[in-house]
């Protein structure tokens, strides 16, 4: 049997070796093509993983942080190379891969109990899309708030640097269109599962805060308020989402809410 | 070339403007929600919420058409007063966010200031009315004269006024009430979570049978010293079927035979039994060190003892699995010759006439073998209005999305 494990590491050791190869093909274009093969193995190892574990339990493995981690592991990284490829933009990837990495070791350190329950309100066709819309969106704002943090460290050292700027935006924008979706297939499924489309849920009002943040980033945007400025705000931002994604579980108001993750 | 400093409240109007502006709302809403000493804000029901939308929207969109040019008006509808009060939502909902909603504690400094129901507070509808009043001026202006490419905005913008504003007048509207029925009879009386005065329905729900279906027993080691339930080695979620194998340090198990619906007989060994009244029993061969030995372990039920193997001071035990689905079988009435009789399920909600009808729970002590439902009915007139808001977000996220991508191509080269 293929084990979380097992797979974990074979997916570091590829991003390790890919990003490493990577490097030495700055100066060795031969290597770019197996840099990238390396690199993409081990999301392609992810995903591989996550089906499998997907077919053992007969659930999509989507309930718990632990199980949305594998996705972001998986996921994370291709928004690093999709934007090396989109703008010739290399180092954004190197970030990515070491998120995913930084995820895949958290998930070794916490070994989760293998469960393959699913409660009554999970099963539903909306469970999929929501969370993986939010996933995706995730990602995307993850990447953006990489990059804008990158572009502000340009920035304290006074170089130039559009590229970066406008990738940290676009990043954003496509994260902020995925949010949206995720918040309002959320609405629809909660009216079929629970009763009311919006019932301001601890959860439900941090996904909303998350959107608000970056609803109000496209209007500063869209206002020409300096760029470099925003580059602040786009890092930032990105806390509000991770509070929203795991920090509720620790606040006061999450004693009732139906969407704290397992915890085990 | 000297750029002279704008002085406070020149025109045109700007953020410092649209800063003290908001934060006055806010302190004002305070003042109101100190004054009301915390009482939540009591909304008008159809029809007056309705008209009152309605003209809100016809004054706000008669100021955008008629004034576009006035400078003050402007300013109310352009981006740094947007921002101001999306910041300023934002703020509330995090205070939302972060203190418990709907405690009840009347009387504290928290409950006064309205931040144990933020949602419902005087700086909540001040904030949104105003944020409304703005986004529903910049839309006038690119609702007339109209243009193709301004369709991603109108679509974003008005769907979010639509959802918005028709989420917040209509929830005087919205009606939940739970009806619980014991199986094998009738009830046409909800109550609401606020109050223990039952309210009449329309309509009458006759409970045929509840039903639920749990997944597969697990075994646990149950530790009495320390009320704890250790797992075993391989940190499994343990479904008992025939041939599961456990481990926990120096002790083996291994399940011989199950049964999923089983009584003990007269003998004491369990014999297979009705769905309805058996419980799961199982064989158990335990190693420990050099020793084997055999037992019969189950679940118990409301009505049965649970067996359980002592080991030392631990116990084998089998715990019954978690709900996979729970279901009512019903028949819907409304007295005038309409009847409908449908499966309530977790998720697959019924419609008749205009109320929603939900399975919301059960008599949980009893578990699989409750004769009480509960089920939530829900009626909300402005559902319709909300969910056309949503579609146009959606649709309007679609076009954004597609700009976004052309757009990024334009960037990279």
């Amino acid at each position: 049997m293929i084990t979380f494990t097992t797979a974990a590491i074979l997916a570091i050791a590829c991003w390790s070796l890919g990003s490493i190869v990577s490097i030495f093909a700055r100066r060795t274009p031969v290597l770019k093509v197996p840099a990238f093969l390396l690199a993409f193995g081990g999301s392609v190892v992810m995903i591989s993983f996550i089906a499998f574990y997907w077919s053992i339990l007969d659930r999509p493995p989507l309930r718990t942080l632990g199980e949305t981690r594998l996705w972001y592991a998986a996921l994370i990284p291709l928004v690093g190379f999709l934007v090396e490829y989109r703008w010739k933009i290399d180092w954004l990837k190197y970030y990515c891969m070491a998120l995913a990495g930084f995820f895949l070791v958290i998930n070794l350190l916490h070994p989760e109990v293998f469960d393959k329950t699913l409660m009554p309100a999970l099963q539903s066709p909306w469970f999929i899309p929501h969370v993986v819309v939010y996933l995706v969106g995730y990602v995307l704002l993850a990447a953006s708030s990489v990059t804008a943090l990158h572009n502000v460290s340009l920035q304290l050292r006074a170089k130039k640097n559009v590229t970066g700027e406008s990738v940290s935006h676009y990043l954003a924008l496509l994260g902020f269109v995925f949010l949206s979706f995720g918040l309002i297939f959320g609405a629809l499924w909660a009216k079929e599962a629970w009763g009311h489309y919006w019932t301001w849920d601890p959860k439900e009002t941090w996904a909303f805060l998350s959107w608000l943040a970056y609803l109000g980033y496209l209007h500063a945007y869209r206002y020409n308020i300096e760029r470099s400025k925003l580059q602040w705000y786009l890092a930032l931002a990105f806390v509000v989402l991770l509070v929203c994604w795991f920090g509720v579980n620790y606040l006061p108001s999450a004693q009732n809410s139906v969407h704290t993750y397992t915890q085990s | 070339m000297v750029v002279a400093r704008r002085r406070w409240f020149q025109t045109p109007w700007d953020f410092r403007e649209s800063v003290l502006f908001t934060a006055a709302a806010l302190f004002a809403g305070f003042v109101f929600e100190f004054a009301s000493s915390g009482s939540s804000i009591a909304l008008p029901r159809l029809p007056v919420n309705a008209i009152i939308l309605s003209l809100f929207a016809a004054v706000v969109l008669s100021i955008g058409f008629s004034l576009r040019n006035n400078l003050i008006v402007k300013w109310f509808g352009g981006i740094p007063l947007g921002l101001c009060l999306i910041f300023a939502i934002a703020l509330l909902s995090l205070i939302g966010g972060i203190v418990p909603q709907g405690t009840e504690s009347s009387g504290s400094l928290a409950a006064q200031a309205g931040v144990n129901h933020i949602f419902s507070s005087w700086p909540f509808a001040l904030t949104v009315i105003l944020f409304l009043a703005n986004l529903g001026l910049s839309l006038s202006w690119k609702l007339i004269p109209f243009k193709v490419q301004n369709l991603q905005f109108i679509l974003f913008h008005a769907g979010f006024w639509i959802a918005l504003s028709c989420a917040i007048f209509g929830s005087a509207d919205l009606q939940r009430l739970v009806v619980p029925i014991e199986e094998g009879k009738a009830n046409s009386f909800g109550y609401t979570m606020e109050s223990d005065t039952p309210q009449r329905l329309p309509f009458s729900v006759f409970l045929h049978e509840f039903s639920l279906e749990e997944y597969p027993p697990q075994l646990l080691l149950y530790d009495p010293h320390s009320d704890k339930l250790l797992m075993d080695k391989s940190q499994t979620i343990l479904e008992v079927r025939k041939g599961t194998t456990a481990s926990w340090k120096g002790l083996d198990v291994l399940v011989l035979d199950y049964i999923p619906f089983a009584l003990p007989g007269k003998d004491g060994l369990p014999q297979p039994a009705d769905r309805s009244t058996g419980i799961p029993y199982a064989k158990v061969r335990i190693s420990a060190d050099s020793t084997k030995r055999e037992a019969w372990i189950s679940t118990g039920s409301p009505m049965l003892k649970p067996d359980a193997a002592a080991l030392g001071n631990l116990y084998l035990i089998m715990v019954p699995g978690t709900p996979k689905s729970f279901r009512s079988a019903v028949t819907i009435q409304d007295g005038k010759g309409d009847d409908v009789m449908a499966n309530l399920e977790v998720n697959k909600p019924v419609n008749f006439k205009e109320w929603k009808l939900y399975q919301m729970g059960y008599d949980e002590k009893a578990g699989r073998w409750s004769k009480l439902s509960l089920i939530e009915v829900i009626h909300d007139p402005w559902l319709p209005a909300v969910y056309l808001g949503f579609f146009m977000i959606m649709a309007g996220n679609i076009l954004f999305f597609w700009n976004g991508i052309k757009r990024t191509e334009g960037a990279s080269s």
